[in-house]
């Protein structure tokens, strides 16, 4: 298990703001990430998993608080220096899998590379051969994402998001659009992957898949809370 | 550098696999384009090749000519009124030849050209234009022979054996192209001349022209060919373009001055220009030197104005076919939200996917471009072939050059850059958490704001581009069924040349009467005349006018006016009636009294408030005040120009040579006067085979005589408005397509916005809408687009008429009607291209609209 910190987050919130409305989607959210974990986050539809984990991945900003990626702050960087580091730290895994239809399994793998400056066109077709043996999709490479199965989609996702060699894996429900066989698969793809020494952070709202993670973090109301208070909380609700 | 072609042609791959997965919309915008880039094309083409085109002659912007406007043909007297002399008599040439060493070589053209008859051994006669040059001609342009020679020094001598150069496409297409010619005899009005050579291919002379001359003929000729009718040594008679090279580092500003003072010298010997107080004029005359890399501008003058007013409207047809592309890449990068997020999820930076979507946009541009330059190719044939309809080895070739070709790809890229903005900046907005919320998952759409903008912009252009229309074509009308005081119907013109088959003035009278007789005894035929020149055909002689017991005019006095010579049956034959006095009669004959008819407007500038008949006025000076007697009154009508009011005009008969004349040039033209050009034919009934009647008629009186041209005397007037009714046609064309682009766009944008709100229309119909209400809502939000277009384009529509002002005729550039006209076309146009949507949104089913979401 690795001791060092590679995601931290402190008391942070965020805010959508509409013509009349005020919704707060994460309200003081601490949260820490070492690099090498293995961590589920789960909770209620509506709870700010997604929202928190488009915050972790950059690919939106908190409103408040502070957060903390490989010890540096990000949360008020510019557009160009998040896409940068999405780029090069973070690897995503889609619930939708959001292969481009128009790619080949290839440049769909690819495509984060492409994204990176100075990298020879040699060096990204080693990696993309690497990422797609990684999830036994090599065979596949000339196909188009219409061409695969649905639990194929999510493999070639899966080498995409692998082949920057990122800091993180954010899995967003990665086995919301799979039968139950090939999410089976795909949950023990990302176990391997973890063995190897991937941090990945998964959201799901499946407790089955959140057993495969080393921990888990229940979100409710936009609030962390224990596995107890969700439960109580939630029944709460449902009284 | 590596990286960055990397991901150009990674783009470039990615592009033509979208454009090949949506073959509808490819095809769509291609079209457009090519109609857009087609268009600008074919009009540049008509830019390149009569405004920007250098002569290919040896370093042309070393070129330049005395003068700067278009004063063709022959000129007496001063030019203009601000003093600028712009066409010269050869011995006035030759004066600024020799004051002025800073050219190199100046050489002289004849500003107009004439047609000869041009006859080779035993074959057919040929109508044929010539023109007469110096003989340093060719060596002043550096141009050498294609074969045989061209014109050395010697050959433009007084007594010099005559010789003549051939264009190389007269050689080729009225020659055969038989190498035999060179140094063989050719006739020329009878004339014999040897052909000296032939010109290179390409070499067109020294202008840029719709009928470029066939045979160059060196300018001491002249007193052969014309005869009688020279006017080489007439120093008064100005018919020559000075054109030459000037010597690298020549002070232009100081060669200028010199050549004025040069001119005002000359003028000061000349009695024409110092009588009754003309002198004072002297001082203002002065010469301009312009730059003739182009040539002689007299084409670039005529058409420039309409030219750039297409590649105006041109511009405008691009950017509706811009916005319309903008439009549906807009909707296409809608529907590829999905897509970019997953791009910036992965770190695509802004930039990145602007040039993707930049190349996509160019791409597309450059393939609509290529298929712009077919459009372009058979566009700018088909307006050479309207514009110039009658034209014969014309040096302006439709075939795209090397700078066609660049303006096309400039064009191009442009354009591409330019609807690229739109779906560029809706990119460069996309949300990348959008990647995590799955692309059906309803977002606000913000592609809706610029679309609606874009058919604004249709709109207003499309209401500019169609009052445009309006207003050219109520112009073209106004201009084509204006009264003009003749009537033309049934009436033809046949042109020949006396001259050239060897008339002289004694011989002319008998041939006018044969003419007379043999055409009035055809069937059908009602009134024949012959006449020096017919109204409406381009041509005008004109003379100041001295009344007897009048003072005499002065320099700056309107006292000039038209005139003409024909035979008794001219008003007749023209539809023209005499009101007042009598007409020309069969006896009015070289042994009366010179006797001159006039019209309405000549009688009120020269005899407001008196009866002019029996009244005596003569031309030239003021001592042949008491030359012609005023026998008639006719009513008038327009004799030159159609866009003119009536001019003051004169009639003389042709049967009376005035021989009191003492100056030379007066006298010269008092005999050239006496050669009719045109035989009119009045007939009660249209003739199909007036061509063959007339040339049958003529070979009957004297097998020389043969026909240079015929038609109908509605033709001859129809030829008036050529370039009015190209403008007109072109810019009706260009107003449809903004039309049928700016509906398709409307079209496009509304069909959007009900697919994209299918389900709130099916909210709305489950809580109660009507179907009507349903089609109000697409209306209301249509109307807002194309009433704020309006609102726009109608005083763009009125700047636009104010800068058209100078090619209407009859209609304001302010013109209520037209603008109310082009609102109200594309306002029906509008509400069709919206039906369809709007049925389509109240056909919706709210169930089926509700499972959408």
């Amino acid at each position: 298990m690795a001791n060092d910190k590679l995601i931290e987050i402190e008391d942070l919130t965020k805010v959508f703001y509409t013509d009349e409305v005020e919704t707060h989607a994460l309200s003081g959210i601490h949260l820490t990430i070492s690099r090498g974990e293995y961590v589920a986050m789960s909770g209620p539809s509506g709870c700010g998993k997604s929202t928190l984990l488009s915050i972790l991945g950059l690919l939106d900003t908190p409103t408040g608080g502070k957060y903390l990626l490989n010890n540096k702050p990000v949360e008020n960087l510019s557009f160009g220096e998040r896409s940068r580091i999405r780029n090069q730290e973070i690897g995503f895994i889609f619930q939708s899998f959001n292969l481009i239809g128009d790619l080949t399994v290839e440049e769909n793998v690819e495509l984060p590379l492409t994204y990176r400056a100075g990298m020879p066109s040699a060096e990204r077709k080693k990696r993309v051969k690497e990422a797609l043996e990684r999830v036994n999709m090599a065979h596949r490479m000339r196909h188009y994402p219409a061409q695969l199965s649905g639990g194929q989609q999510q493999r070639v996702a899966v080498a995409r998001a692998l082949a920057g060699s990122p800091s993180i894996l954010l899995a967003d429900e990665p086995t919301g659009n799979l039968d139950s066989k090939n999410g089976e698969a795909v949950m023990h793809l990302l176990a391997d992957l973890h063995r190897e020494g991937s941090t990945i952070c998964m959201v799901t709202h499946d407790p089955r898949f959140a057993k495969h993670a080393e921990r888990e973090v229940h979100l409710f109301d936009g609030k962390v809370v224990s596995e107890d208070e969700l439960k109580k909380l939630t029944a709460e609700v449902e009284a | 550098m590596s990286r960055f072609i990397h991901n150009t042609l990674q783009d470039v791959r990615y592009a033509l696999r979208q454009l090949r997965k949506s073959p509808g919309f490819t095809f769509t915008a291609i079209v457009t384009l090519a109609l857009g880039i087609g268009a600008n094309t074919a009009i540049f083409t008509l830019v390149q090749q009569i405004l920007l085109r250098r002569l290919p002659v040896n370093d042309p912007r070393q070129l330049y000519r005395i003068g700067d406007t278009d004063d063709c043909c022959v000129d007496g007297g001063f030019q203009n009124d601000n003093g600028d002399f712009a066409i010269f008599s050869y011995d006035l040439y030759r004066q600024l030849r020799d004051t002025a060493p800073e050219f190199e070589q100046l050489a002289a053209v004849q500003s107009g050209q004439n047609s000869a008859y041009v006859r080779r051994g035993e074959q057919d006669t040929k109508n044929l234009r010539t023109e007469y040059v110096t003989g340093n001609f060719f060596t002043t342009f550096g141009i050498g022979p294609y074969m045989g020679r061209v014109f050395s020094a010697a050959d433009d001598q007084p007594g010099a054996a005559p010789v003549l150069v051939l264009s190389y496409a007269s050689w080729q297409g009225d020659f055969g192209g038989d190498p035999s010619v060179v140094g063989s005899t050719v006739f020329i009005q009878t004339h014999p001349f040897t052909v000296a050579g032939i010109a290179p291919p390409g070499f067109f002379g020294d202008r840029v022209s719709n009928n470029p001359p066939a045979i160059w003929i060196p300018i001491n000729n002249e007193p052969l060919v014309e005869g009688a009718n020279s006017i080489l040594h007439n120093g008064d008679q100005n018919w020559l373009y000075p054109i030459g090279r000037v010597r690298p580092g020549t002070s232009i500003p100081a060669l200028t001055s010199k050549l004025s003072t040069s001119l005002r010298q000359f003028l000061n010997t000349r009695p024409i220009y110092v009588a009754f107080g003309a002198q004072s004029e002297i001082a203002k005359q002065h010469v301009v030197l312009s730059p003739a890399g182009g040539g002689i501008q007299n084409l670039q003058i005529e058409t420039g104005r309409g030219i750039r007013m297409l590649m105006i409207l041109a511009t405008v047809v691009l950017l509706i076919a811009c916005a319309n592309i903008a439009n549906l890449l807009l909707a296409r990068t809608t529907t590829r939200r999905g897509e970019i997020a997953i791009r910036m999820s992965m770190g695509a930076a802004r930039t990145r996917l602007v040039s993707q979507m930049i190349t996509e946009s160019v791409l597309l541009a450059c393939c609509g471009g290529l298929a712009g330059i077919a459009v372009a190719y058979l566009g700018s044939r088909m307006i050479l072939s309207l514009a110039f309809p009658a034209s014969e080895h014309m040096a302006i070739d439709a075939t795209p050059s090397f700078i066609v070709l660049a303006f096309a790809f400039t064009v191009s890229l442009i354009t591409g850059l330019l609807f690229a903005i739109a779906p560029a900046w809706m990119s460069s907005h996309a949300q990348p958490a959008e990647a995590l919320r799955g692309v059906n998952r309803s977002t606000r759409d913000s592609s809706s704001l610029p679309q609606k903008a874009l058919v604004v912009v249709q709109a207003m252009l499309s209401v500019v581009l169609i009052s445009a229309a309006i207003l050219m074509t109520r112009s073209l009308g106004n201009l084509e069924h204006q009264n003009f005081g003749v009537q033309t119907a049934n009436r033809y013109v046949v042109h020949f040349d006396p001259a050239g088959a060897g008339y002289t003035i004694p011989r002319l009278p008998e041939m006018n009467r044969e003419i007379q007789n043999r055409f009035s005894a055809l069937p059908g035929v009602t009134h024949v005349a012959l006449a020096l020149y017919p109204p409406l055909d381009g041509n005008n002689w004109s003379e100041g006018v001295f009344v007897q017991g009048h003072a005499a005019p002065k320099p700056n006095d309107a006292s000039w006016s038209t005139w003409d010579r024909v035979t008794p049956g001219f008003l007749d034959a023209i539809g023209v009636s005499v009101v007042h006095g009598r007409n020309i009669s069969d006896q009015d004959t070289a042994a009366t009294q010179p006797i001159a008819i006039v019209n309405q407007a000549f009688v009120k500038r020269f005899f407001p408030n008196e009866d002019p008949i029996g009244k005596h006025f003569g031309v030239g000076s003021v001592e042949y005040g008491g030359a012609f007697e005023i026998v008639g009154v006719f009513a008038d009508f327009k004799i030159n120009s159609p866009r003119e009011v009536p001019r003051r005009v004169f009639l003389r008969p042709m049967t009376q040579q005035f021989n009191g004349f003492k100056e030379k040039q007066i006298i010269t033209g008092e005999s050239r006067s006496m050669y009719p050009d045109s035989i009119i034919l009045s007939f009660n009934h249209p003739q199909q085979q007036i061509e063959e009647l007339a040339r049958r008629t003529l070979r009957s009186i004297d097998p020389n005589l043969t026909i240079t041209r015929v038609g109908t005397f509605d033709a001859q007037v129809a030829d008036n408005f050529t370039q009015d009714r190209l403008l007109s046609r072109l810019t009706t064309l260009f107003g449809v397509i903004a039309l049928i682009l700016a509906s398709v766009g409307l079209y496009g944008v509304m069909s959007y916005f009900v697919a994209r709100r299918t389900s709130e229309i099916g909210v709305r119909m489950a809580l109660g809408a009507t179907r009507t209400s349903v089609v109000a809502m697409v209306f209301r939000s249509a109307l807002v687009q194309v009433i704020v277009g309006f609102a726009l384009g109608i005083p763009a529509a009125l700047l636009a008429g104010h800068l058209m002002a100078s090619q209407l005729y009859g209609v304001g550039a302010y013109d209520p009607l037209s603008i109310s006209a082009a609102s109200l076309v594309l306002a029906l146009c509008a509400a069709v291209a919206v039906l369809v949507p709007a049925r389509r949104a109240a056909t919706i089913e709210p169930m089926r609209a509700l499972r959408i979401e």
